[in-house]
């Protein structure tokens, strides 16, 4: 026999704070049952605290909750009256303000509480994992670890996971377990330094940019400029991700190095800045306090300018030579380009990347397993793009090398410490076999993972082999070599952003007759990119300018059947979702017998957008679902339903997770949500077989499907003719609204009457070419294509 | 049968006013009116309710728990005698006050000597401020089509304020003092000799634990919608909810509500059969039509048809309960008949009390009656704009 199965049926937060509230969000997210807990709250209602904080959750932006009805599943405690209700729970994760004292009452005072299995786990971000773990009482302590999480956890990646010299090897690896494939989390097992691994290299290169920023007289917001997108970091870059971290967080972070990193080479580095330690002291703290580096005033940005000890406009950018280094696709050329230009912008570059890539040298044996982790750390943790090895190792590793040596020898950089003998020795840190581990001195394999088939990689590292079954020119039909690959083969589309075209939709159905013949089930996943973001408009477009109508109505009607095809298989075509499923992509997402899909999934019918209705079955199968659920209610009103359906497609909503998708009802509440986005493809080629094995067998057509008709679409243009008389919607979002209505209801038929799925197709076919010969939905065609923006006209 | 003869009001009673989803959201609205029946009966002991002709009841949404000819249902939940018949009457906002109307109109010609008016309405049962299922004709909107009785009334407020020039501000500044007004009067205790106080009785599951089922009751005795906390600045902030760069905002226009009330008429001869007291004689009705797409002008005609009617004129009226439904059309009527403001809504009006739309005709009349009781009002008139275009107005005077 082996060891018994490893549930985790209920998890306890202790804290509901920032970080403890949205933690138990997301296991909420993960259909995890949770407890949350806080202090009693003085006053009348004890509960007072922890209901603020799941009410925050209801506003807070990016949203910690899937949909918001899972707010009402967090279970709410507080630890004088509920202190026994932990014996319910198999993991309770600690996330307390950042006192050691505080943390040492709390641990004794829950611990005899604590069933003897339960995992018990501080996601603290600076104090001592086994200084924690000694205030736990020794029996214990096998069973204590440190989980930390990124804010927001539900968004961020990356969660460390941090033993104690005692913690049971087997019990982080079924944490582990939970935290990757329950709630979708990429773990790094980092160990006990100050600030872990990702927190460690990035405040450095916080404080890194801090320094040169000073020492060559840049401003924040141009620098905020220069660390974005240009160099695969966020959007907020530096100084903004400051301000929305907090800058007192910032300081306590960084005081962390200061008090504990004594013998660090960089120790004189590891403090604030004066003009930061002034923002904090009289309450600037950033986002949290609406300023901190930067301010809003009105509609206007303003950055903290040092010299001037005042607010300016944000209002500086890159200088057009060092946006034309940055061009460069040549990694090795930008870098040496960069570091040659005298211009002060390219200087602080080549000035953060190498003291980054100096101080990642010098700590990988102290502060990580080996190089993958700090590289995946910076991913998965803040947002990177690549990490700083394998942004070094694609620059050339031993070029920048010299470089480095150069610098240092120079007194360039900002500590003198001497790179370690490994760098010179080696060309590089990742590679086919694993990565560098500059402690155990040899390349670490990466750890298994079987349910993430395409696991992100690193330079180096090969993808799974597989093997073409068939390929059109943007269509590819592929198999995995293994068991589940002999049966159930994966459709991708080569297209750019997964964009469908004719092509696409040829291949579309090739593929599906060729699993109907040869196998037990089709996967339709992308390896790269979102699902679709639906039709092709640059294929659509000559056809379009070109006027020719009878060809767009074939191409319509091509999609329609497509999306039939998709319904009608006699295999089960799976939609494997992760990111985008847009338009014509919804539409298959739609029409699949059962989807799988990341709970990171934004699905939206976004037709109305481009001033357009759903037309390769989307209208057709809402009308369907709402006339389904109108049949087993009380009152038969399939207005009832469509209504909300109606809002969804006017209004081009798109959904913020899996979950909103099936509320909103583009997803049916039988599709599969799951946490991780890289084990999509893996769930739906079981189920594929999960479903052959049931002997599943397709729908039956559509038939007498009663439709809501004239007197539905008067009530949908009662609600269009307020907005339009309102000003909320201009006369061409009246007319495209209405098109939506009128196929939604089936057309401009008596309410009641009963249609086939084909007529409801060619309502809705009918009214999409009537659209686009407008000169307004051309014109907003047109303007997406152009800018990527919609048109409001 | 005696043709036409003097109508009196003897008594008039409401309940509080709760706001949509508040202290008597879970009061049904058949329950609501068998309070206000029980109510003014109560307050003329010495009568036997078997008298009573017809009991009329304003309901703007007659469907579901109010549905069913929620006259009949609340007139035999209230325990009248089976022999009382009773009718549902919609003409949405003016429902209750045209119930009264009715009611008196069917003593004026004689058909009998005592009778009901009455009105109810929850707003909190009702799915959408339209009732359980919105359905419109569609040929409002084919070409020529009556397009506008599509337009919500938000919409209509809207055109009233841009027809009429009524600015943002003036709308606030009516909101503000329809709150003032109406904080002033609950707390000088100007509402308590019309308000039956209702108790609300809770069945939740018990919170002790077991199978049980917990009753609780909690009575509710004041209006629920006045705000100390609302200022020009606050309704500043608010935004237009019905176009985009509308005026009208949720702070300017009346609350959704849940209330009922009922008003007991007797003929003379009544009166002296029963020895009830008369407060009041009523002095006419009246109901114009105008265009649907502003329909928040309505009193402007009906007010002038009523006093006409009556051989009154403005000056006569000293107390005037005009309802609020939005400020926009509140003041645009205001401006136009050139009302003073001192005369109109001494109490507050919807804004701060609430409309529970049925019956909120009923409920001003017995404010406007506790008025009189009081000594502060002589003749006074109950008015409201009605959805689809039209407007009423009631004329009562102390005797």
């Amino acid at each position: 026999m082996t060891s018994s199965k490893f549930r985790i049926r209920r998890v306890a937060v202790l804290g509901a704070g920032v970080m403890g509230a949205q933690i138990a969000a997301h296991c909420a997210n993960a259909q995890v049952r949770v407890v949350l807990y806080d202090l009693p709250a003085a006053g009348p209602d004890p509960d007072a605290t922890v209901r603020r904080a799941l009410a925050g959750l209801r506003k807070l932006e990016p949203a910690p909750l899937a949909s918001t009805d899972l707010a009402s599943q967090i279970e709410i405690a507080h630890y004088d009256r509920d202190l026994a209700r932990l014996a319910e729970c198999d993991l309770v994760i600690e996330a307390i303000a950042e006192r050691m004292d505080w943390k040492q009452a709390l641990y004794a005072r829950v611990a005899p509480h604590l069933r003897d299995d339960a995992i018990f786990a501080t996601n603290t971000s600076g104090l001592s994992i086994n200084a924690l773990a000694a205030a736990c009482p020794e029996g214990m302590r096998h069973r204590f670890c440190g989980v930390h999480f990124f804010n927001p956890p539900r968004y961020m990646a990356l969660v460390e996971l941090i033993p104690a010299l005692g913690t049971d090897a087997a019990l982080l690896d079924r944490l582990e377990d939970f935290l990757t494939t329950t709630l979708g989390k990429n773990v790094v097992r980092a160990l006990d330094t100050p600030n872990f691994v990702a927190n460690r290299v990035g405040v450095f290169s916080m404080l890194a940019a801090m320094h040169h920023t000073t020492r060559l007289g840049l401003g924040f917001d141009e620098v905020d400029a220069l660390t974005g997108p240009l160099i695969g970091r966020p959007k907020s870059a530096t100084y903004r991700t400051a301000d929305v971290v907090g800058l007192d967080t910032l300081a306590h972070v960084v005081n962390t190095m200061t008090g504990q990193l004594a013998a660090d080479p960089w120790h004189r580095h590891y403090v604030l800045p004066a003009w930061l330690t002034a923002l904090v002291e009289r309450g600037a703290l950033g986002q949290k306090t609406r300023a901190g580096i930067y301010r809003k005033d009105g509609r206007q940005i303003k950055v903290l300018d040092v010299d001037l000890q005042d607010y300016r406009d944000a209002d500086r950018g890159v200088a057009d030579e060092v946006q034309a280094l940055l061009a460069e696709r040549d990694p090795a050329m930008k870098l040496a380009a960069l570091r040659a230009s005298t211009h002060p912008q390219a200087q602080f570059l080549w000035s953060i990347f190498r003291d980054i890539f100096h101080y990642v040298a010098v700590h990988l044996g102290d502060i990580a397993h080996n190089a993958r982790d700090i590289d995946c750390a910076m991913r998965w943790g803040f947002g990177w793009s690549a990490g700083p090895f394998e942004t070094w190792q694609g620059a050339g590793w031993q070029q920048v090398a010299e470089w480095l040596r150069e610098d240092i020898a120079e007194g360039h950089t900002m500590s003198a410490a001497p790179l370690p003998a490994w760098v010179t020795e080696r060309h590089g840190v990742h590679e086919a076999g694993g990565s560098w581990s500059a402690s155990a001195a040899a390349i670490e394999a990466r750890p298994p993972t079987p349910r993430q088939l395409f696991p992100q990689r690193l330079p180096g590292e090969s993808a799974r082999a597989t093997h073409t079954v068939w390929e059109g020119e943007e269509v590819r039909l592929w198999t995995l070599d293994d068991a589940d690959g002999e049966r159930v083969p994966v459709l991708s589309f080569k297209s750019r952003m997964s964009a469908v075209g004719p092509r696409v939709l040829e291949g579309l159905l090739e593929g599906i007759a060729r699993a109907e013949r040869d196998f037990d089930g089709l996967v339709i996943w992308q390896p790269d990119g979102p699902f679709s973001v639906g039709a092709n408009l640059k294929q659509i477009r000559p056809v379009l300018e070109a006027g020719d109508f009878v060809a767009l109505e074939r191409v319509v009607a091509d999609f329609q059947k497509a999306s039939l095809a998709i319904k009608y298989a006699q295999v089960p075509v799976i939609a494997a979702v992760r990111g985008l499923a847009l338009g014509g992509g919804c539409e298959f997402v739609m029409h699949s017998p059962r989807v799988v899909a990341a709970l990171e999934s934004y699905i939206g019918l976004v037709e109305a957008g481009v001033g357009l209705i759903p037309a390769g079955g989307g209208c057709k199968e809402f009308a369907i679902r709402s006339a389904r659920a109108a049949e087993a209610s009380a009152t038969r009103d399939p207005m009832n339903f469509l209504q909300s359906v109606f809002q969804t497609v006017a209004m081009a909503q798109v959904s913020r997770s899996a979950r909103h998708a099936q509320q909103l009802g583009l997803l049916k509440p039988d599709d599969l949500v799951v946490m991780h986005a890289d084990e999509v493809l893996h769930v739906a080629r079981r189920n594929a077989i999960a479903m052959a094995e049931s002997a599943w067998r397709p729908p039956l057509p559509a038939v007498d499907i009663p439709v809501a008709g004239r007197s539905g679409i008067a009530t949908l243009d009662m609600m269009l003719v307020n907005m339009r008389e309102g000003g909320q919607i201009s006369a061409h979002d009246y007319r495209v609204a209405h098109a939506a209505a009128v196929a939604l209801c089936g057309g401009e038929i008596d309410a009641g009457t009963r249609v086939s799925e084909q007529w409801l197709l060619d309502v809705e076919r009918a009214l999409f070419v009537d659209l686009l010969k407008t000169r307004d939905t051309q014109a907003r065609i047109a303007h997406m294509m152009d800018t990527g923006k919609p048109l409001r006209n | 049968m005696k043709q036409i003869q003097d109508v009196y009001v003897v008594a008039a009673r409401r309940t509080p006013v709760g706001r949509k989803g508040g202290a008597l959201s879970t009061v049904r609205p058949d329950d609501m009116l068998a309070h206000v029946l029980r109510g003014v009966l109560d307050a003329v002991p010495a009568f036997d309710a078997a008298d009573i002709g017809d009991v009329i009841v304003g309901c703007a949404m007659p469907e579901a728990e109010q549905g069913m000819n929620v006259a009949r249902i609340g007139l035999l939940l209230a325990g009248l005698p089976v022999s009382v018949p009773g009718i549902t009457i919609n003409r949405f906002c003016a429902s209750g006050l045209n119930a009264v109307a009715d009611a008196a109109a069917r003593i004026m010609t004689g058909q009998c000597d005592v009778a009901i008016g009455a009105g109810t309405e929850s707003m909190s049962v009702m799915p959408t401020m339209m009732g359980n299922k919105v359905s419109v004709n569609p040929r409002a909107f084919e070409p020529g089509g009556p397009l506008a009785i599509a337009y919500g009334m938000g919409i209509t407020a809207e055109k009233v304020a841009t027809q009429y020039g009524v600015s943002r501000e003036d709308q606030d500044a009516f909101a503000l003092e329809s709150h003032r007004r109406a904080l002033a009067a609950r707390e000088a205790g100007r509402f308590r000799d019309e308000v039956l106080p209702v108790t609300v009785r809770s069945h939740r599951p018990d919170p002790a634990g077991g199978n049980t089922v917990a009753l609780s009751e909690r009575v509710i005795d004041a209006d629920e919608g006045p705000r100390a906390d609302s200022s020009l600045e606050a309704l500043a902030r608010l935004r237009p909810v019905f176009a985009a760069r509308g005026s009208v905002t949720a702070g300017n226009s009346s609350q959704m509500s849940d209330g009922a009330a009922a008003v007991l008429l007797m003929s003379e001869t009544a009166l002296k059969r029963t020895g009830a007291t008369p407060l009041a004689r009523f002095r006419g009705f009246s109901v114009a039509g105008v265009a649907p797409e502003i329909m928040g002008i309505g009193p402007v005609e009906a007010i002038p048809r009523a006093l006409s009617q009556a051989g009154l004129r403005q000056a006569d009226i000293d107390w005037l309960e005009l309802n609020e439904a939005f400020a926009a059309q509140a003041l645009a009527v205001m401006r136009t008949l050139d009302l003073d403001p001192a005369r109109v809504n001494p109490l507050g009006g919807a804004i701060a009390l609430g409309h529970p739309l049925g019956a909120t005709g009923a409920i001003r009349v017995a404010t406007l009656i506790a008025a009189m009781q009081r000594g502060e009002a002589r003749c006074g008139m109950v008015s409201m704009c009605i959805g689809t275009g039209m407007g009423a107005a009631g004329l009562f005077e102390k005797v």
